[in-house]
């Protein structure tokens, strides 16, 4: 029913209103007494006011008092049939002539009442407006924030954090299993009591198991042994069993078989069924990447793994390979002795054992280098000492230091350098160890009487042709390069086992080492070698006709751009 | 003669060194550890020292640095031997005053000419 508050102290006005607006079916109430007006407006707010200007109260001041109590209400003055105080039109919506008869009377009455309906309906309409965007930018920055983390309990604070923004709950209860033990989360208005927070445990693990069949839950939880970790906004104030009376609602938060947790949220207003959506939503959307973060630890994990396998595998290397020295020291120092003939003539075969026993201490002792070697740059503990340097100081020392070899296999050892290539920032040492073991593995592959040429030339990254297998390594290639080549005659390489060349321990590299003595390890270091000095190696091959084993270091920039210094 | 001390607890290796060194007639002692090692380097004062580094109770850089803190002591060319090869390694040889750092497993020849380089220039 409509309510109509007149104000008026004429007795006559208020008789015909109160008449006229009764038999149309409108509640009506009269008064002239400023505290009576008051108290029926606090009491019920009317939805008209009709305020008769000849009353003895002044309107401005009572509409002052009295608006903040009726926002809504509409306002209508009953005036003369000339009535010219503008100032008092601005506090009213209509006005009423006094001689107006009851048919206008009425109309006016309704339609103010129609608009005010509208009035308030678009209002509504507003308000559900801005309520939907806020919680579309609650979730929205909910989601931002999941993104941003793979920590799990920071996900589950999230969550919690973005139903308070959507829903501004006055309790929730989390039950979350993405601790190291199950953690029940209380986020709190008020305080709670110890009875309020038994209850609590008690509901949200029944709630749990109700979600699984059979009671079949993914983990037990002790009702005695379940942590609790409280969050309460304002401690001064207390929650009573009341809360339960509130309304609620209830989530799980998982993924296919993957549970990560349940909440339940307690408001003291009821829930819309937009909020039960948002609340849905948001439970839902924290699963995936919760899920993603159970990953990534896993990932994490595996990882220390495999890294401390890979350093104990470094350290037991290099331990090995230092207790190893020392009796080989012994053995060596024993043959060389035994070899001097200061013990005594050897006779010829003895001779040919003691060459034998001395070229496989040789061997084993490489063996140990090449396998430090290896373990020092994979452990990232190789020093480079990295110089402006010219490739045919590298070339011309591997020349001197192998054309004896080369000679006692009558191997013709061809060099082709072009001449004034540009410097390159290397490690000499390092470099020359690169190729003297290309050039002594071509020694070793190539027949007698045959040729081997060692050649060099400048080459920009984009000319660099090689086998479909290696060119992975020449994209990485930018610039200008150094290129140097160790052509053979050899027994060459089947092309099935090019792409294993530079593999530890490769099947060939084992067949052909034990043939012609050698680790097994001298290409696979000097990759690692190249990849220090970010260059690239590469071959080409073709069985019965010889390899042809490349390498590429780039050229040095004006100013060294790279530091000296460990690797 | 020119009296050399072999410090190593690998019996082995002071053997061969004893023999190649005492072919080119140097006097040798020897002593197979660290303790040891120091008591025959004050008692016989040598004329070198040829030393491990990886020795029960005393090892070769200890021996190394107390030696060349004394006055008495600190013109004794010391060579270290060691199986170890890395660059810290040999920053600690220097510091404790080893004049030479022999990596194994090391040629005879070598240890020879190192010793000869030391002791003829003098």
């Amino acid at each position: 029913m409509v309510r109509i508050l007149l104000i008026s102290d004429r007795d006559n006005q208020k008789e015909k209103f109160i008449n006229l607006l009764s038999r149309n079916k409108y509640s009506v109430e009269a008064s002239a007494d400023v505290q009576l007006i008051t108290d029926l407006i606090k009491v019920e707010t009317p939805d008209i006011i009709i305020f008769d200007t000849y009353t003895a109260i002044d309107f401005k001041t009572l509409s002052k008092n009295i608006k903040p109590l009726c926002e809504k209400t509409v306002v209508l003055l009953l005036v003369p049939d000339k009535f010219t105080d503008k100032e008092l039109i601005k506090y009213a919506n209509g006005f009423i002539f006094e001689n107006s008869n009851d048919e206008i009377i009425l109309g006016t009455i309704s339609m103010n009442l129609r608009m005010k309906n509208s009035l308030e309906k678009l209002s509504d309409t507003n308000k559900d407006l801005q309520d939907s965007l806020y919680r579309q930018n609650a979730l929205y920055s909910t989601s931002s924030q999941f993104a941003g983390t793979l920590d799990k309990k920071k996900l589950i604070n999230f969550m919690v954090e973005g139903i308070d923004r959507a829903l501004s709950f006055s309790l929730t209860c989390t039950l979350s299993f993405c601790d190291s033990e199950p953690v029940l989360l209380i986020n709190s208005l008020h305080e709670l009591s110890d009875e309020i927070i038994s209850a609590l445990k008690l509901r949200t693990i029944l709630q749990y198991k109700s979600l699984f069949e059979n009671g079949q839950v993914p983990y037990e939880i002790d009702i005695n042994k379940l942590k609790v970790s409280k969050h309460i906004k304002d401690s001064a104030s207390r929650f009573t069993f009341d809360i339960f009376h509130y309304d609620n609602m209830f989530a799980p938060v998982r993924l296919g078989d993957n549970f990560y947790a349940c909440v339940e949220i307690f408001k003291d207003s009821p829930f819309s069924s937009d909020d039960a959506t948002c609340f849905q939503t948001i439970a839902q959307q924290a699963a995936l990447p919760l899920k993603s973060a159970s990953l990534y630890q896993e990932i994490k994990e595996t990882n220390l793994k495999l890294e401390k396998l890979e350093r104990l595998k470094s350290e037991f290397i290099s331990i090995v390979s230092h207790e190893l020295r020392t009796p080989l020291t012994s053995i060596k120092n024993a043959l060389d002795i035994l070899m001097t003939g200061k013990c005594g003539e050897i006779n010829e075969s003895g001779t040919k054992f003691l060459d034998m026993a001395k070229r496989n201490v040789q061997r084993l002792s490489g063996i140990i280098n090449d396998l430090l070697d290896l373990s020092k740059i994979e452990a990232g503990k190789m020093d480079f000492n990295f110089q402006n340097i010219n490739i045919h100081q590298v070339i011309d020392y591997v020349k001197s230091t192998l054309s004896i070899l080369a000679k006692e296999k009558n191997l013709t050892l061809i060099i082709d350098e072009t001449e004034n290539l540009p410097d390159i920032n290397a490690d000499s040492q390092r470099l020359e160890q690169v190729l003297t073991n290309l050039v002594s593995n071509a020694i070793k592959f190539t027949p007698e009487g045959k040729k081997i040429t060692i050649s060099s030339r400048l080459l920009n990254a984009s000319y660099i042709e090689v086998h479909p297998y290696f060119q992975d390594e020449i994209n990485k290639l930018k610039g200008d390069y150094i290129v140097v080549s160790v052509k053979d005659e050899g027994i060459g390489i089947a092309e099935k086992d090019l792409l294993h060349a530079f593999d530890k321990f490769a099947q060939i590299e084992n067949s052909l080492s034990r043939k012609v003595g050698g680790s097994g390890l001298g290409l696979p270091i000097a990759k690692q070698l190249l990849d220090a000095h970010k260059g690239a190696i590469w071959c080409s091959s073709e069985l019965e006709k010889g390899s042809d084993f490349c390498f590429a270091i780039p050229v040095a920039a004006e100013k060294s751009l790279c530091p000296a210094g460990q690797y | 003669m020119k009296k050399i001390l072999i410090v190593d607890d690998e019996q082995d290796i002071v053997e061969s060194l004893k023999f190649v060194l005492e072919a080119v007639d140097y006097t040798c002692y020897c002593a197979y550890n660290g303790e040891d090692g120091l008591r025959l380097a004050k008692e016989i004062l040598p004329d070198l020292i040829i030393l491990d580094v990886m020795m029960p109770k005393i090892n070769g850089y200890k021996i190394s640095r107390l030696l060349k803190y004394d006055n008495k002591y600190k013109n004794i060319p010391i060579l270290m031997i060691t199986a170890r090869s890395q660059e810290e390694d040999k920053l600690i040889g220097e510091e404790t005053g080893v004049n030479e750092y022999i990596t194994k497993p090391f040629e005879l020849d070598y240890v020879v000419e190192k010793v000869n380089q030391y002791l003829k220039a003098s």
